[in-house]
């Protein structure tokens, strides 16, 4: 995060030529892939309205103007590097929860496998850095290993989780080594990876690399931890020196209680593929899973997109392609994260208004007032909002900072409203495994809610039935389970439903809701009555 | 990764013994080790000829054998070569030997291991250097007391693991000059032991040097395998009757220790788990019991352990609870057959498919399966097959069978993938609005799928292949089980089974 304490009028030049040129990739990138993808900066309560450059720059040539102009930009690519850190480090966040409990899970495994391999008892030093006697008893030759699945098939999000679990464990007080899949190639054989481990342990790299430096230096840290192998992606290594590597480690492990990590991006079926049958006999196997994809996407999802988080949000269809680009294309997290940075970049680049976000991120109480400190006259950033085609459509009347600033508080109800019930039907469907990202970009659709608005207008007495009840609709799905559910059930979920709406209208209604359900087991017709709120 | 262990037994004492062939009993046995530490090789004193023999079950004769090529203590030595299948006791009776021998003052001055030819060779000199000033030393001393030629101080010189030496890129030289180092040296204080897993054929070259005298050590029979495992067990008489029921299925798949022990120590556990008092007699009737409770997980762990022995215990323990629930299912198969293990974006899954379909079909029906009509009836003639051309295709699917996946070049992948893609139904014709399957439909799965591929390759599902020296460009082959195939096939709903030849 930046602090807070940055003025901003008191930036460098520097900074300004700095963040145009980090900003010039962004833009040509978003113009590649999200061509004409319109934002919206009001969320999804306005309608959307199309990116007119023109508009944002001043018609006359004036040098005050494009003064002005670059002032206010310098401005917005500030608030960009402060929402977007605000962003990002709340997704970080979001992460490490998720891997928590696993990673919990993982080090109270290495704690019992250390004092199962302690059992066996404790050699004395010249014993314990010399490869021989070995060991004959092949039971004392189980080598642990965690394998943690990482259920998905791209490694580039996992990175990050191995990197995390390395320094969780570490601050248990294990000893811990990350290799990658680098480290174990047929090009640099057993050498290779014994030397990685040893320049981790032994923080220096020593000429020769053996197992018995190791084992000495470990003679020295008292016996006292486990030490912990972290191996990135077995896909990628190469078995015949993974396999070496295991007969090695297998051999020493009463020495040096060696325990490894294995991270999994498919299935068992690898290990029995990569590794030799008697290096696989020396495993001792446990499993952990993390969080699918799809679910690490929904908690992103719903902390950077509908808690309050930034203040930015994405619209309907930049929100569709990102979806689908996840789903169909890439699957990963992080190229995901990076459509979304990129997204906010260009919203930032194109939107005079954007600089407002700024003050939403650093005081979130005082939203409308800081309207004034932000660079614009004030003359001029009415002119750009009442340009916006929601106030347009809307004919406001008086265009004044009042009422301005009172369409801002008005806007940020709505959004908070939108948002509750877009998390009410998350919990509702989250049996039915519906995915979050789905339902935010069927909410977020404009059209079903033009197509709503059209039906009442014509005929103001229409009963509150479900919106659009398409087959495979994640909205309607999510409804077809509340409808499934039991009475208890349903108690339960609406007891959910109040705490993620308290503060908003629809507080009032969850709360009719359960009265009603407590008077008599009815069923759920009024939930669709919610539903149509947004 | 070999391991070159040399081990000078110098004796640095020079008190003399009354050496005899065997029983060298060592006057003052000193606890180098822990007694905690029970599965170390040689943590005991100095043992006395009966107990090495009943040390190593079965290995009478070898020991017997080995000690008469040893000769008598500290006399000079041909070179052996002592080989035998992984896990007969090579190793460890070799070193017993040598160290049944050693006094007390020995120990072992150095053991290496190395990695590369390289280090090896240096280790060697290493070796050898620290035996010619011990030599030296010795014989300094020696001829300082004056007494007759070598003064009984062998040094042995041990190298386990030889059969790796030969995927060294120098092995064709390394070999003889190891085969030849005692005539090298003309020392007879130097005796040399290889160890080998690989019989000496396997080492033979046209290089000439004297062939070191071979020693076989033999797999275990089931009689030794039960002593050995009888060894240290506490409780002696439940383990016989476990043993009764596991060692003969077990015996026929394999006779290597190691594996046994890991297969036992977890089958003992179940054994053993109904029984509350370990303690107890047992009687028939509960032997019974026992055995028709281990009975149907035998299978299951005979076949894990000889291909796939990493079967975590939770997971196994929650396997066999959702076993009690629905019986009707096999045991040992524990994937859940519709879900998918991991995620995987949905043209990836296409092109996984499509790499499916072009490593097991072969390429001339490609046209046949994929034309505009979507090849569900493709093929029309049918001509009445003779017996003759029926055995033909019979002996051509074998040859396919035995040839394994197919290989094939980028073009013809992305030729299937775009027809499959092309031809399924669209994914996101459910999506409200029309435009958006525009924007992510079959077309966009086109986009990124080089990116896919490589994903693919580091995954290893896809094996990319050297080019083809013909046409020069790269082949790839698959190497994903027609079980995962199907998997991800259904995870799509694409009619794999359709467009499989042969099927």
């Amino acid at each position: 995060m930046a602090s807070p304490g940055n003025d901003a009028t008191t930036t460098p030049s520097i900074d300004d030529a700095v963040t145009d040129n980090n900003l010039q990739p962004f833009f040509v990138l978003q113009k590649g892939s999200l061509r004409k993808s319109e934002r919206n900066l009001s969320g999804a309560v306005k309608t959307r309205r199309k990116i007119d450059l023109s508009s944002a720059s001043p018609k006359a040539s004036e040098d005050v103007e494009d003064e002005r102009e670059e002032e206010n930009m310098k401005l917005r690519m500030e608030a960009f590097e402060i929402v977007w850190s605000k962003v990002e480090s709340t997704i970080k966040d979001v992460l490490r929860d998720i891997n928590t409990s696993v990673f919990r899970e993982i080090q109270n495994w290495v704690h019992e496998s250390f004092n199962t391999i302690k059992s066996l008892g404790t050699p004395d030093f010249p014993e314990a850095t010399q490869s021989f006697p070995i060991v004959r008893d092949a039971n004392s030759k189980k080598l642990f290993t965690g394998l943690v699945f990482t259920q998905n098939m791209e490694y580039v999000d996992d990175l990050l989780t191995f990197e995390e679990l390395g320094k969780h464990l570490k601050s248990r007080g294990c000893h811990v080594a990350n290799l990658s899949s680098l480290d174990f190639t047929t090009k640099n054989g057993i050498g290779g990876c014994l030397r990685s481990l040893l320049r981790q342990f032994l923080m220096s790299t020593p000429d020769v690399t053996d197992m018995s430096i190791l084992a000495s230096w470990y003679g020295e840290q008292n016996y006292a931890n486990p030490v912990v192998v972290v191996i990135d992606d077995i896909e990628r290594c190469s078995g015949s020196v993974l396999s070496d590597f295991i007969l090695t480690l297998s051999e020493w492990v009463v020495k040096i209680p060696v325990i490894l990590i294995m991270g999994v991006a498919t299935t068992l079926d690898t290990m029995r593929n990569k590794l030799a049958s008697n290096a696989l006999q020396h495993l001792c196997p446990y499993e952990f899973t993390l969080g699918i994809p799809a679910e690490r996407m929904d908690a992103i999802v719903k902390a950077v997109l509908l808690k309050p988080c930034s203040g930015f949000t994405i619209g309907h269809k930049v929100a569709v392609f990102m979806r689908n680009y996840f789903v169909s294309q890439d699957g990963t997290l992080t190229s995901f994260i990076r459509a979304l940075k990129v997204a906010c970049s260009l919203h930032f680049y194109v939107e005079p208004l954007s600089v407002i976000l700024r003050e939403c991120v650093l005081e979130e109480d005082n939203w409308e007032s800081g309207i004034e400190k932000n660079g614009l006259s004030p003359e001029l950033m009415l002119k750009y909002a009442y340009d916006l085609p929601s106030c347009q459509s809307d004919e406001m009347t008086d265009q004044t900072s009042e009422s301005l600033a009172q369409a801002f508080s008005e806007l940020k109800r709505l959004q908070n409203e939108w948002r509750a019930v877009v998390l009410c039907l998350h919990e509702a469907g989250k049996g039915g495994k519906v995915r979050l990202l789905d339902l935010y970009c069927e909410a977020s659709d404009p059209e079903s809610y033009n197509k709503r608005k059209a039906e009442l207008d014509k005929d103001p007495d229409l009963p509150p039935t479900g919106p659009i009840l398409i087959k495979g609709n994640a909205i309607s799905e999510a409804i077809r389970l509340v409808r499934d559910l039991s009475t208890v059930q349903l108690g339960k979920l609406i007891s959910i439903w109040e705490s993620l709406t308290t503060g908003t209208e629809v507080y009032h209604r969850v709360f009719a809701l359960k009265l009603l359900l407590k008077m008599e087991d009815g069923k759920s017709s009024k939930k669709d009555s919610t539903v149509t709120s947004k | 990764m070999a391991r070159e262990e040399s081990s000078p037994v110098t004796r640095r004492t020079t008190r003399s013994y009354s050496t005899s062939n065997n029983g060298v009993e060592s006057t003052k046995p000193i606890e180098f080790y822990k007694p905690t530490l029970q599965d170390l090789g040689f943590r005991q004193p100095p043992l006395s000829f009966e107990d090495l023999l009943s040390n190593f079950p079965g290995r009478r004769a070898q020991i017997l054998e080995l000690l008469r090529l040893l000769g008598p203590l500290n006399s000079p030595m041909f070179p052996i070569l002592v080989y035998g299948g992984p896990s007969t006791g090579k190793t460890s009776v070799t070193l017993q030997l040598l160290f049944h021998r050693k006094n007390s003052g020995n120990s072992y001055s150095s053991s290496k291991r190395c990695e590369k030819p390289s280090d090896f060779v240096n280790y060697l000199r290493e070796a050898l250097e620290s035996v010619i000033e011990n030599l030296k030393g010795n014989l300094g001393k020696s001829s300082s007391k004056s007494s007759e030629q070598p003064n009984g101080t062998m040094i042995y010189l041990v190298f386990d693991n030889l059969e790796l030496v030969r995927k060294w890129d120098k092995s064709s030289t390394i070999l003889p000059f190891l085969f030849n180092l005692s005539d090298i040296l003309k020392m007879p204080e130097v005796g040399i032991i290889f160890i080998s897993n690989t019989s000496p054929d396997t080492f033979y070259s046209n290089m000439g040097y004297m062939e070191p005298i071979t020693l076989y050590f033999p797999d275990y029979t089931e009689d030794d395998l039960r002593q050995i495992f009888m060894a240290n067990q506490s409780n002696r008489k439940l383990y016989s009757s476990f043993l009764d029921v596991v060692l003969r299925p077990f015996c026929r798949v394999t006779r290597r220790v190691d594996e046994l022990s890991a297969a036992f120590s977890l089958l003992f556990k179940m054994y053993s788990e109904p029984l509350s008092d370990k303690e107890a007699a047992l009687n028939e009737e509960m032997k019974r019991r026992l055995f028709s409770q281990l009975q149907p997980r035998i299978a299951s762990v005979l076949n894990e352990t000889f291909q796939v022995p990493s079967q975590p215990l939770l997971r196994a323990k929650s396997i066999q609870e959702s076993m009690k629930k629905c019986s009707s299912k096999m045991p040992g198969i524990h994937e859940d057959h519709d879900k998918m293990d991991f995620h995987m974006s949905t043209s990836a899954k296409y092109l996984l498919i499509s790499a499916f379909l072009a490593s097991k079909n072969p390429a001339t029906l490609d046209a046949s399966l994929f034309d505009s009509f979507g090849g569900s009836d493709g093929r029309k003639r049918k001509r009445k097959a003779s017996e003759k051309s029926r055995e033909q295709k019979e002996m051509a699917e074998q040859e396919l069978l035995m040839k394994g996946p197919g290989t094939f070049p980028l073009e013809r992948l992305l030729a299937i993938f775009q027809c499959i893609t092309s031809l399924a139904e669209d994914p996101f014709d459910e999506e409200g609005s029309h435009d958006l399957t525009i924007e992510g439909g079959s077309s966009g799965l086109m986009s990124d799928v080089l990116l896919q591929l490589s994903s693919l390759c580091n995954a290893n599902f896809i094996i990319k292949g050297g080019s083809c020296p013909l046409e020069g460009s790269t082949r790839y082959r698959t190497a994903v089980s027609e079980e995962l195939a199907l998997k991800v096939a259904r995870s799509l709903k694409f009619p794999l089974s359709k467009y499989l030849y042969r099927r």
